[in-house]
């Protein structure tokens, strides 16, 4: 019998294997106000007292990823790495500063500041976070469950292929620690092929369908990848309450 | 009826000068470089442009002139240090911030010029930011060293071209006497790399090595100045622990013995 892990839907880890095998690396995606991240935040909080959870935020500040477990009442015993942060801190921030000394003029000041700055940061220059992804990866020990909400930030600032090439280092790490690893995407956002790219690497795709239906919107939870089991794929309902994200069968 | 008076050679015409406590060399220059003179200090590596410039703001700084050394490839702490030992040398100059180093790629950087190439724009945000140092620090001295590496990020005749009028307007609006320090190969037919740079610029000081009686003297010839009259000869220049000497090539050659 295979040993998994839920990901927090019963009818969804009833739908694939009672839950989903360790080792595995998931794609869950979808459009814009689906719930995905609220998908990887149920995933994150599943079993966060027995499992040493990672969390790779690129939008939310780690107070709204906490406050939005906390609503539903999940479980917020996790790490937060927080991508977005760093690359406002690291990046946008200089970007803003540049602009600063653009319009206003650059001043002693100013060079003495960065000259300061520069003998403390041993990282001084682009850092590359995808590097800071696959590092903090690969310190995990199992049982473990990683959540990166979400590739398109990495797909809009790196190259394609080293996003595909550290996707690939992470499923090694979580294939052969026997953790689970869960990544995000917005779908359409990104050309066709690199989606395909990032299908072909994975070991489950679960898209989320939100579609409008009169007044309401319908939403379906589309299992379209199991690795080895295609008899696993189908399409559940999903609703989004206040007590989280429930699924049930259709048909 | 009015008696026309004789127009004056603008040569002979007396501009301020600005000394560059280099005696030899002032004595060439009829005084110093006229104030607010753009010159290209040009030569192939270790001919003493650096050492040159240096020895230039650090008497002005002694003068009360602030002094700016901007370094596109040297840290300027390193630099500080090869000030420091000359006899002339008073650290107090930096700590007065009367002589003052900053690194271009700080500059490069702050203004977020990452680019290997830079662009059009990209030359008028370099020379503002220098404007805007050399207003805040009332600088009447300043070295560029070497204007050949912010060249070789332009690529482009026109944008060298226009990088090294507006440094130069820049710098003269404000007063400012400048060398820009060029380099050269040593087999080098032009006083630039990139040719532009010495047609632009106010004057300039060729520098160079000469292999004479088994010994390779440092020489120094000053093809161009406006606004003044000036000695084209060669002449020989002596790093010494006192500052740069300099004597007539003929004599100083025949001696042999420079370092």
């Amino acid at each position: 019998m295979t040993d998994t892990v839920s990901f927090g839907i019963p009818a969804l880890d009833k739908a694939i294997m009672n839950g989903i095998p360790k080792g595995y690396t998931i794609l869950c995606l979808g459009s814009p106000g689906a719930g995905v991240e609220l998908f990887a935040k149920r995933f994150a909080s599943v079993n966060a007292s027995k499992e040493a959870v990672t969390y790779f935020s690129t939008s939310e500040r780690d107070e709204d990823v906490i406050t939005t477990m906390k609503d539903f009442g999940w479980d917020t015993n996790i790490k937060i790495v927080n991508i977005g942060t760093m690359y406002y801190e690291k990046v946008l921030a200089k970007h803003l500063e540049v602009s600063r000394y653009r319009l206003e003029g650059l001043t002693m000041k100013d060079i003495r500041q960065f000259k300061m700055a520069q003998s403390k940061e041993d990282d001084f220059g682009l850092q590359n976070f995808l590097t800071t992804v696959t590092y903090e990866i690969s310190k995990m020990k199992p049982p473990f469950r990683i959540v990166l909400d979400s590739l398109n930030f990495f797909l809009e600032y790196y190259n394609h292929k080293d996003v595909l090439s550290a996707l690939r280092t992470i499923k090694a790490h979580t294939q052969h620690s026997g953790g689970v690893a869960l990544v995000t995407l917005v779908k359409g956002v990104m050309d066709s092929h690199i989606e395909s790219g990032i299908e072909e690497i994975v070991d489950c795709i679960i898209e989320l369908e939100r579609q409008r239906e009169d007044f309401e919107f319908k939403r379906n939870l589309l299992i379209r990848k199991v690795r080895n089991h295609p008899e696993k794929t189908g399409i559940l309902a999903y609703t989004i309450d206040e007590k989280g994200i429930s699924a049930k069968s259709v048909g | 009826m009015a008696i026309e008076k004789p127009k004056k050679d603008p040569a002979t015409v007396l501009r301020d000068r600005c000394p560059t406590g280099i005696e030899g060399l002032d004595n060439i220059l009829n005084g110093g470089i006229p104030r607010g003179n753009t010159i290209l200090f040009t030569g192939s590596c270790g001919t003493g442009k650096t050492t040159l410039s240096l020895e230039f703001l650090v008497h002005g700084a002694i003068a009360g002139e602030n002094s700016l050394f901007v370094s596109v490839t040297e840290s300027s702490d390193k630099l500080m240090k090869n000030v420091i030992p000359y006899d002339f040398f008073d650290e107090t100059l930096i700590k007065k911030g009367t002589l003052v180093f900053v690194d271009m790629p700080v500059i490069y950087e702050r203004l977020g010029l990452t680019e290997m190439e830079l662009s059009l724009e990209d030359v008028n945000t370099i020379v503002k930011a220098i404007g805007d140092l050399v207003d805040e620090l009332s600088i009447k001295r300043l070295v560029l060293d070497s204007v050949t590496s912010v060249c070789y990020r332009l690529k482009t005749e026109e944008k060298i071209r226009e990088f090294i009028l507006k440094i130069g307007k820049t710098l003269s609006d404000r007063g400012c006497t400048s060398m820009l320090i060029s380099e050269i190969s040593p087999s080098a037919e032009r006083y630039s790399l990139y040719g532009v740079e010495e047609a632009i610029a106010d004057g300039i000081v060729l520098m160079g090595n000469l292999e004479r009686r088994g010994d390779l003297l440092r020489t120094l010839q000053v093809v161009k100045m406006r606004g003044t009259n000036h000695s084209r000869a060669k002449y020989v220049l002596d790093l010494t622990p006192a500052g740069i000497l300099l004597v007539p090539l003929l004599k100083g050659g025949s001696g042999g013995g420079t370092t």
